[in-house]
């Protein structure tokens, strides 16, 4: 029994992931001032990925992400490292944030190390779900760049690579 | 100054991606690119140098914590000076010779050089630093970096013992330092370097009488034990052989130019300031000279070309620890030649063993010879470096030992065994020193020319000459006009640490007490060979019981089995056998917390003023607790993985009510967030099991005992979190801290969110930490995760299926174990 995926689910999916995108950003851009902040932006938009994922599939979700997600966290890490360390080129201590007001709209650094966190935790949440996911649709757990970047050689996956994909089976039992 | 001194040591830091990139595109031609490195950081650390003629010391302060008393904190004088121009001159030369070493055989050139600019980015931080804690850092950061330089060749299993070896022993070492640093700290007040040595050392001692000459003393083993370690002392000596398995470069910069100096450095950099506790020269003579004895002859009994000179390294080392120790308190003289006479021939003779590998194809002293008809040149270089390290005449071995025997002539100390002791050790080991000089060079490159050697034969390319040509070039000329080196010594002598500062060496002393014992050593060590012979040299070994690496091998492997027994112990099949144990101890931890507080629990009847039965009552909030309920019992009445998380997550959702309830929004959206994460991952994970685990689980019904059981683990942990939540809910702080947040939210951080402004700005700290492990932590799982092994029955039954539905097993065998139970 071959099922695909419903259709309605999908396109809707497709239609929350960029609506969820945008509240997310919107959470990230409010954080300092009103309920929101870089965790819960990046939390929401860690999770319109994986909607997406189980929508369209794992390796669709991937290509459409472009980029390795632990990279994506490393990004964020080094944002936020970096905005932390800046202050101290000019004498102030680690971790100083300075802000400023514009015509009633409050700019900051803590935006810049909110962005940091941000990236960091869509990076996490994306990974573990890839990671889990992969297997799931029958693919093996990294893909192959993935595998030349992680482990050597000594460390292949254990996990045997299927030779052709088979497709995927969503209905069950079979 | 300031910007000069940063620059050399940031430089290497930062060409660190730039490396890495450079090796990607360019390959094996990125040491050539790497070379600018090294050159750059030497040409700034010798215009450091330039222009004074005594060096006057410097310090440069930049705050960092300074509410821990942690500075950048970086001291320009003869001893940093020095060594800063040891390390990024044997850079220069290691990164050249490397980049012909590390041909297109080798993979990831890129990580190799950015690797080792990675080193000496820290040996340099390492020597220039004049904070103990931030020396330290740099400490450690070079025995991370030498960690991933050993184990470069990853592949291969001695280089990865080789490494984890290196790592465990000098890291778990550098915790004994650091605990010194910080009892030495704590009792003096400052980690300054300077401020130790101007008289906070001897006022502290001075304020506190005899009775703090004990901690001091601990404080100062517990530091040498990091520093010995560190420099291959004994019993600290199996780690450098075994580091051997690193690229030949990296053996002729780290383990036997500068790494398995810092040591010594170490000593050299704390002379002024330990040297008078009465525990340095017992503890330092002791073991520094043994170890000189008991390396070079290990060094005698290798036939690996590598381990005669990791051996005749550790030797050395022994010899310039034990030099520290047996000075007395007002200070050494002529360090600084013994410490570069052996980087000279050391590091030329590491690598010309790197050459030699490369062109015959083997290491092995037994099976090589007659290479001298085939590398004539090489030849040349190796009798000069050889010859220094024997201590010949002509070389600048022959000056160091010269000097080293005047020293020991001259300072005769109080205790008589601290006189023939390192006396005798010195001697003796000098006397093997020539023994394995003369085998090194006769069992290489003389004698008949094995034929196998000479089918593999291939001439190295002439690039790799260079660099140990330079160095011997180093042995011969500061051998034979050894005055050329005195105003160097001059300049860079430092006060406290050296003693004289009207230095000029001289070939020629008379007929010197010293001289004759030279001559007595190398004419006994010359008669000694021919008495022995190469033969049976080659059938001789390291006794198996001096064989601490083997022994340290055992230890380590013997952890993993012991966790191993230990777990098949403990373990059960079935998770719900954990259950009680966990609970238990929750019960028991926070049952006596209850009990201690019981008193408060009796008054709960009266409760505190805002506790109202109304409030308790409110229909909405009743409401969504009946929906919880509702969940609860869906959970346990429920039969299916799946559905059963699923009434779980809706438990996890609907809380979320009362944190809108309670004007948390920050709290509820992170809630539902985190919840539909969590379900997601755990339905993916379950989905992962087989598919019969479930029906198993369906099947065997639990018996009435095991029923009754469940029952009593429910109900006590859910009277016992009940009565917990009763306790923390009403006991009263003296002032809540959220308070001080709330009020300074806007004012000191300037956001009107304080759950926001804690985490970016009030602790922000704790947040960078936080993100750190976070992404830490899931490396490691994804090291888990994608080991992850199918078995050939899920293999062939293709994709496990949609999330939660289980892989299905197809064989018989595999259905019988699942529905049996």
């Amino acid at each position: 029994m071959n099922l695909a995926r419903s259709f309605i689910f999908t396109r809707v999916a497709i239609f929350l992931f960029f609506v969820i995108n945008l509240f997310s950003i919107y959470l990230l851009l409010r954080g300092h001032n009103h309920p929101g902040g870089g965790f819960i932006g990046g939390l929401g938009s860690g999770m319109s990925l994986v909607l997406l994922s189980l929508a369209v599939g794992v390796e669709q979700m991937q290509k459409v992400l472009r980029v390795d997600p632990v990279r994506l966290a490393t990004l964020g890490l080094l944002v936020a490292t970096l905005s932390s360390a800046l202050p101290m080129l000019w004498g102030d201590p680690f971790l100083t944030q300075y802000n400023i007001k514009i015509g009633g709209v409050g700019l900051g650094t803590p935006l810049i190390f909110d962005i940091g966190v941000y990236l960091v935790v869509i990076g996490i949440t994306v990974r573990l779900i890839v990671i889990l996911a992969r297997p799931v649709e029958g693919l093996c757990s990294l893909t192959p760049i993935e595998r030349t970047r992680y482990a050597s050689e000594i460390e292949k996956p254990i996990d045997q690579p299927i030779e052709q994909k088979i497709e995927t089976n969503w209905g069950g039992q079979g | 100054m300031t910007a000069v001194l940063l620059a050399a040591i940031l430089l290497p830091m930062l060409s660190v991606p730039l490396l890495v990139w450079a090796g990607a595109r360019w390959g094996s031609r990125a040491g050539r690119v790497a070379l600018v490195v090294p050159l750059t950081s030497l040409a700034l650390i010798g215009w450091l140098l330039s222009g004074a003629e005594a060096m006057t010391e410097r310090v440069v302060t930049i705050p960092w914590i300074p509410s821990l008393g942690i500075e950048l904190s970086f001291i320009v004088d003869g001893l940093s000076l020095f060594f800063g121009l040891v390390v990024s001159a044997m850079g220069v030369l290691v990164t050249l010779y490397a980049s012909s070493y590390l041909d297109d055989h080798y993979r990831d050139h890129g990580r190799f050089y950015a690797y080792l600019m990675l080193f000496m980015a820290s040996m340099l931080g390492c020597v220039f630093s004049e904070n103990l804690l931030l020396l330290f850092v740099f400490w450690e950061m070079t025995g991370i970096s030498s960690f991933l330089l050993i184990g470069f060749l990853h592949d291969k299993q001695d280089s990865r013992d080789g490494a984890r070896m290196a790592l465990f022993t000098t890291g778990g070492a550098g915790l004994a330092m650091l605990a010194g640093v910080v009892l030495l700290g704590e009792v003096t007040g400052t980690y300054s370097l300077v401020a130790l040595r101007d008289g906070a050392m001897t006022q502290s001692m001075a304020e506190h009488g005899a009775s703090w000459d004990g901690i001091l003393t601990v404080a100062f083993v517990l530091m040498m034990i990091g520093a010995l370690a560190k420099s291959a002392q004994f019993p600290f000596h199996y780690w450098l052989p075994n580091a051997m398995a690193a690229p030949t470069p990296v053996s002729a910069y780290l383990h036997s130019a500068t790494m398995v100096k810092l040591g010594v450095f170490f000593i050299a950099r704390i002379f002024p300031i330990a040297a008078m506790l009465e525990a340095w020269t017992p503890l330092l003579v002791s073991i520094g000279f043994l170890t000189m004895l008991l390396g070079a002859i290990f060094a005698l009994l290798s036939h690996d070309l590598k381990g005669v000179l990791a051996y005749s390294t550790v030797s050395q080392l022994g010899f310039l620890v034990g030099f520290y120790g047996m000075s007395n308190t007002d200070g050494a003289s002529l360090d600084l030649l013994h410490v570069a006479s052996h980087v000279f021939y050391k590091g030329c003779l590491f690598m010309v063993v790197g050459i030699v590998d490369h062109a015959a194809g083997s290491r092995d002293l037994r099976k090589l010879g007659g290479l001298s008809r085939r590398l004539p040149a090489l030849t040349i270089i190796t009798l000069i470096a050889a010859a220094s390290m024997a201590g010949l005449p002509g070389t600048m071995g022959f000056i160091s030992k010269e000097y080293m025997l005047k020293a020991k002539f001259d300072h005769w100390h109080s205790d008589a065994w601290l006189n023939w002791l390192p006396l005798t050790l010195v001697i003796i080991a000098s006397l093997v020193k020539v023994l394995f000089s003369i085998r090194l060079v006769r069992s290489t490159f003389f004698g008949p020319l094995p034929s196998e050697i000479d089918e593999h034969f291939h001439k190295p390319s002439g690039w790799m000459l260079i660099s140990p040509a330079i160095l011997a070039g180093c042995c011969l000329t500061f051998g034979l006009w050894p005055d050329l080196i005195s105003p160097a010594l001059r300049t860079l002598s430092v006060e406290g640490l050296h003693l004289e500062t009207s230095i000029h060496l001289k070939i020629w002393h008379g007929w010197t007490r010293e001289f004759w014992t030279s001559l007595g050593i190398m004419g006994l060590g010359a008669f000694a060979w021919l008495l022995l012979g190469a033969g049976r040299l080659n059938r001789a070994g390291i006794p198996s019981w001096l064989r601490f690496d083997q022994a340290f091998n055992a230890f380590m492997n013997a952890i993993p089995a012991i966790a191993k027994k230990i777990t098949s112990l403990t373990r059960a099949d079935r998770p719900m056998d954990y259950l009680p144990i966990i609970l238990g101890t929750i019960f028991v931890s926070v049952g006596s917390l209850i009990v201690v507080h019981g008193a408060r629990l009796l008054e709960l009847t009266g409760l505190r003023g805002d506790w109202r039965v109304s409030e308790l009552l409110d229909p909405l909030r009743s409401f969504v607790l009946l929906l919880v309920a509702i969940a609860v019992l869906m959970v346990t009445t429920l039969r299916r993985w799946t559905t059963q998380l699923v009434a779980l997550g809706t438990v996890g959702f609907l809380l979320t009510f009362y944190f809108v309830l309670f004007r948390a929004p920050d709290l509820a959206m992170t809630q539902i967030l985190v919840e539909a994460a969590t379900l997601i991952l755990v339905l993916m994970l379950l989905s992962r099991f087989p598919r019969a685990a479930e029906t198993g689980e369906r099947e065997s019904r639990p018996a009435a005992t095991r029923r009754i059981m469940n029952i009593v683990v429910a109900v006590i942990a859910g009277l016992t979190v009940t009565a917990f939540t009763f306790v923390v809910a009403t006991s009263k702080h003296a002032e809540p801290a959220g308070d001080f947040y709330l009020k300074q939210s806007v004012p000191a951080a300037k956001g009107t969110n304080a759950v926001n402004t804690i985490l970016v700005d009030f602790r922000g700290f704790d947040t960078l930490m936080e993100v750190t492990v976070l992404l830490i932590a899931t490396l490691g799982a994804l090291g888990l995760l994608m080991r992850y092994r199918r078995t050939e029955a899920e293999a062939k039954a293709g994709p496990m299926g949609p999330p939660g539905m289980g892989v299905i097993h197809e064989t018989d065998a595999e259905r019988e174990r699942w529905t049996d139970r």
